[in-house]
């Protein structure tokens, strides 16, 4: 069709349909990007910044320890809820995908949308409450003679907050890739004698396997950028590099080292979703 | 075959006790925004209205509630206009770099909110926007933009690759076909577009708090409160995020479901 | 003899490095109902979509009613279409669509509804005017099609297999509504199908189109019984096509030695040829005679029975001559029972000199 209706010369018509987008983007997403890569090089000198180019903040971060343990915390945490999302979310996602009725999965799906209109601050202040030390969890276990534990402002706090912000995400995507897997590849698997566990890892995770990526790779970027969630269920000990922006911006002024740190997370979420793409349509070693 | 059955009703515990995870801190929330006690714990204190009865006697929840709604509206009609242009034109036109072109518009999903935050503020004051509450529509626009294009996009991949043409063909001019015959088409998915990029800014706090000076939105406002202390006022604002949030997603649905049946029976 | 109403001249159309429409020569006169037909990648719809003006020509100029049509925007032209997946507005009502054309001409609202209502009478739709697009049948909505392209009284109308997504039952129906539509307004039809049947029912005229060229134009009758090239022989109907090399020119008749045998055909008018020239020629599969014994007819060649397949009366038999040549033979139903036919049994086809026809060299072979 869009080969059928050929542009001539010049065409206004297709020009202004077409630009809108580039201007703005270019005004409000790119500039503000490349700018923030040109902050990086600037200095604060008795509150203001001064437009310069100066690798000091560049020098000044990579030389802290409190940097780099902050970014191998924040890389590790991002990848373990990754790894736990996935696995919490593989069954149900399975489940949702062949053992239920179209309606129960439809409706399933509905509510998975839900969660995201649902203020996600709400739904921490939410967890806060449930986990405390004299919150509900504690309150019921108590009754049964256990606790009370420490969840609040532990790396398990900050994984749970992490977990209600990626499962729902993370069980529509992956949902969506099992269920449009043709039905009769995994009979057939069966009928060769393929055993249900031997089924799920041999035909339907290679079938699924982009889904499962993109679906991972979101958990990924979600959990690596929010601070909501160490900051109020993991008491920000050690602070994430989301924090660690947020505290150098709004304590110290000292915008030029949050862009640093910014672009260092940026990289390494091109980096990693570079190398999930690839991992996601590689084709199979036979 | 017994085996069968129990590993298909394990699976289906398994998936009740996810959708009670996802769902508990929702409920909670609900349920404590009619409890009396200060600290909410169980068991549960006595019912009351007095948090909300706090929020709606609040002068600064109603500036922070007309802020966000205002937010909202104009963030979801700039989101749904580019978005209409740039799913047209992806629909429409094959073009040279449309690979970049398209990169371009769905890329702001994947950079987190912090960072969009911080780069925004700090170009939005170098170029002299720093107003608080034209930064926030621009970064929820900006935001906001690649779900209007998705849906928009979704609904013209329905459309007869002719009708457009049919159009022309009946003495409407580019713009004619366009007034006459895309808008009114695609019109189901720009109404579903504006309700959900309205809701999306609606809850968005991340950047609204980072540019917020003194125009606040509501998001905003619970980020201050959750920040101060335990206080189940959050609880009665959440409630009301959820209702409006919650409202337009259905209207949302509804409409979209409706025009779904039509593309297929036309 | 009347100005043509449409005229391509030298017309090209290249998308890229394909070319669609190879060098078109072609008259279309007023009243004529012209068909174009040929496979799917011909350049049929490319042709009539030049002439509605949604692709400008890359060579060459269409003229309609003797303007100069090649840089004119298809919202200015009075060039309606009906388009083979209709594209009525799902989001209109019957009426609705049918004013469309009127509406973007700036008629008042009460003329338009009038004209409408007026159309979709004529065309049997009278309840149906306020209906949903979406509740109509798929023959309903074909009237309304109609009726959305005839309303604004245009001098030409173009169809793009306009019948492809109907039952069999309802084609037959609707190409009685088309004819009859098409003598009562005197107005140009050029109809695109790759239906033989449909095309060789309602034309006046069959323009054969293959691999971007002009393959043949003339009547429906003409182009079954006098295919003009192998192209043509073979799209159409069920030409048994020989070949080899004229071995004897008489002043009616070649002699023309191939590897079934040797055979005479008439020698054409038009043509001269030379012994050992290369030729073609077709006879019609339902201008044989096949029988157990050989026959004294002019030509007769003997064949082993493959299949067959029975159309009603009419059966039609696939053979194979003793080099392998592939033919083919339409008998009635009855003669079958004399020859009682069996496979694997020697049979003899036969034909006599005047039912062949030279054919000419494909054009894209020249």
């Amino acid at each position: 069709m869009s080969q059928l209706i050929k542009k001539r010369r010049i065409d206004s018509y297709a020009l202004a349909w077409r630009l809108p987008i580039i201007v703005w983007q270019l005004l409000f997403f790119v500039g503000p990007l490349l700018f923030l890569i040109a902050m990086s090089f600037f200095l604060v000198k008795n509150y203001r910044m001064v437009e310069t180019f100066d690798l000091a903040n560049w020098a000044r971060m990579f030389s802290k320890d409190y940097f780099w343990s902050s970014y191998l915390y924040t890389f590790g945490m991002a990848s373990l809820a990754t790894v736990v999302a996935t696995l919490i979310a593989f069954p149900a996602s399975y489940a949702l995908a062949f053992k239920v009725s179209d309606n129960v999965r439809r409706w399933a799906v509905f509510f998975l949308i839900v969660p995201f209109f649902t203020s996600y601050l709400v739904r921490t202040f939410s967890w806060y409450v449930i986990l405390a030390e004299s919150g509900i969890v504690n309150s019921i276990l108590g009754n049964v003679g256990l606790g009370p534990f420490k969840m609040l402002n532990t790396p398990f706090g900050t994984m749970v907050g992490f977990m209600t912000l990626v499962l729902p995400l993370l069980v529509i995507l992956q949902t969506l890739s099992l269920s449009q897997i043709d039905k009769n590849l995994i009979e057939a698997a069966h009928n060769l004698g393929c055993g249900r566990i031997r089924t799920i890892y041999a035909v339907i995770i290679p079938l699924a396997k982009i889904g499962l990526v993109v679906g991972a790779l979101f958990c990924f970027i979600l959990s690596f950028g929010d601070f909501v969630s160490p900051y109020y269920l993991g008491g920000s000990s050690p602070p994430t590099l989301s924090i660690l922006i947020i505290d150098t911006t709004k304590s110290g002024q000292q915008w030029p080292r949050a862009a640093v740190v910014a672009i260092c997370m940026m990289t390494t979420l091109f980096v990693m979703a570079f190398l999930a793409i690839r991992f996601a349509y590689r084709k199979p070693a036979s | 075959m017994i085996k069968d059955a129990a590993i298909s009703f394990t699976l289906k515990a398994y998936l009740v006790a996810l959708f009670i995870f996802v769902f508990a801190p929702i409920v909670t929330s609900v349920v404590f925004s009619f409890n009396s006690d200060r600290f909410p714990s169980i068991p549960l204190g006595d019912f009351t209205f007095h948090w909300y009865e706090l929020v709606l006697n609040d002068p600064d929840m109603l500036t922070a509630a007309l802020n966000s709604l205002f937010v909202a509206v104009v963030s979801a009609v700039i989101a749904t206009a580019i978005g209409f242009c740039t799913a047209y034109s992806d629909y429409r036109y094959n073009f040279r770099f449309k690979g970049p072109y398209l990169a371009l518009a769905l890329l702001p999903p994947t950079i987190p909110l912090i960072i969009m935050a911080l780069a925004m503020l700090a170009w939005l004051s170098k170029i002299g926007l720093s107003g608080s509450v034209l930064s926030i529509i621009i970064a929820h626009s900006v935001l906001c933009m690649p779900f209007a294009m998705a849906i928009i996009r979704l609904r013209l991949s329905q459309m007869d690759s002719s009708l457009e043409a049919a159009a022309w063909n009946l003495g409407a001019s580019e713009w004619g076909a366009m007034r006459e015959v895309v808008i009114p088409f695609t019109r189901p998915a720009i109404i579903s577009s504006l309700c959900l990029t309205a809701a999306v800014s609606f809850d968005e706090f991340a950047v609204a708090w980072f540019v917020s000076g003194l125009n606040k939105t509501v998001p905003v406002v619970i980020l201050e409160i959750v920040q101060g202390n335990i206080d189940p006022r959050v609880n009665a604002i959440g409630t009301f995020v959820f209702l409006t949030s919650i409202t337009l997603v259905v209207i949302a649905q509804i409409i979209f479901m409706k025009n779904q049946k039509n593309g297929k029976a036309s | 003899m009347t100005e043509p109403l449409v005229k391509f001249r030298d017309v090209v159309k290249r998308f890229g490095n394909f070319i669609a429409v190879k060098r078109m020569d072609l008259d279309i006169y007023e009243g004529e109902f012209v068909a174009f037909m040929g496979p799917s990648g011909c350049g049929k719809t490319t042709t009539l979509r030049l002439l509605a003006g949604l692709e400008t020509p890359s060579e060459g100029e269409i003229r309609l009613d003797g303007e100069l049509m090649n840089e004119v925007k298809p919202h200015e032209r009075e060039t309606p279409l009906v388009w083979q997946s209709l594209a009525l507005f799902p989001f209109l009502n019957a009426r609705e669509n049918v004013e469309f054309g009127l509406k973007m001409r700036g008629f008042d609202a009460d003329v338009r509804r009038e004209k409408a209502t007026k159309w979709l009478e004529r065309l049997g739709m009278g309840e149906f005017i306020e209906r949903d697009v979406s509740q109509l049948s798929g023959g309903q909505r074909q009237r309304v099609a109609l009726a959305r392209a005839l309303v604004t009284e245009p001098k030409i109308l173009l169809l793009d297999e306009p019948l492809s997504a109907l039952d069999a039952h309802l084609v037959i129906r609707m190409q009685g509504v088309l004819t009859k539509l098409q003598r009562e307004l005197g107005i140009t039809f050029v109809y695109v199908t790759h239906s033989q049947s449909e095309a060789f029912a309602m034309a006046d005229r069959v323009v054969i189109m293959g691999e971007g060229n002009i393959q043949q134009v003339g009547s429906p009758r003409e182009i079954y019984r006098t295919p003009k090239n192998r192209f043509v022989a073979e799209f159409v109907g069920r030409n048994n096509i020989l070949s080899g090399t004229v071995q004897n020119v008489q002043t009616d008749t070649l002699v023309v030695k191939t590897p079934s045998g040797d055979f005479s055909v008439p020698n054409p008018e038009d043509r001269t040829f030379q012994v050992s020239d290369p030729i073609s020629f077709s006879v019609s599969a339902d201008l044989v005679t096949i029988s157990v014994e050989r026959s004294d007819a002019d030509n007769c060649v003997e064949c082993n029975l493959i299949s067959e397949e029975f159309i009603g009366s009419v059966v039609t038999l696939f053979l194979e001559a003793n080099d392998g040549t592939e033919l083919k033979a339409q008998v009635q139903e009855k003669e079958l029972e004399k020859i009682d036919p069996k496979l694997q049994i020697s049979y003899y086809m036969s034909w006599p000199t005047r039912s062949a026809h030279v054919l000419e060299n494909n054009p894209s072979e020249e």
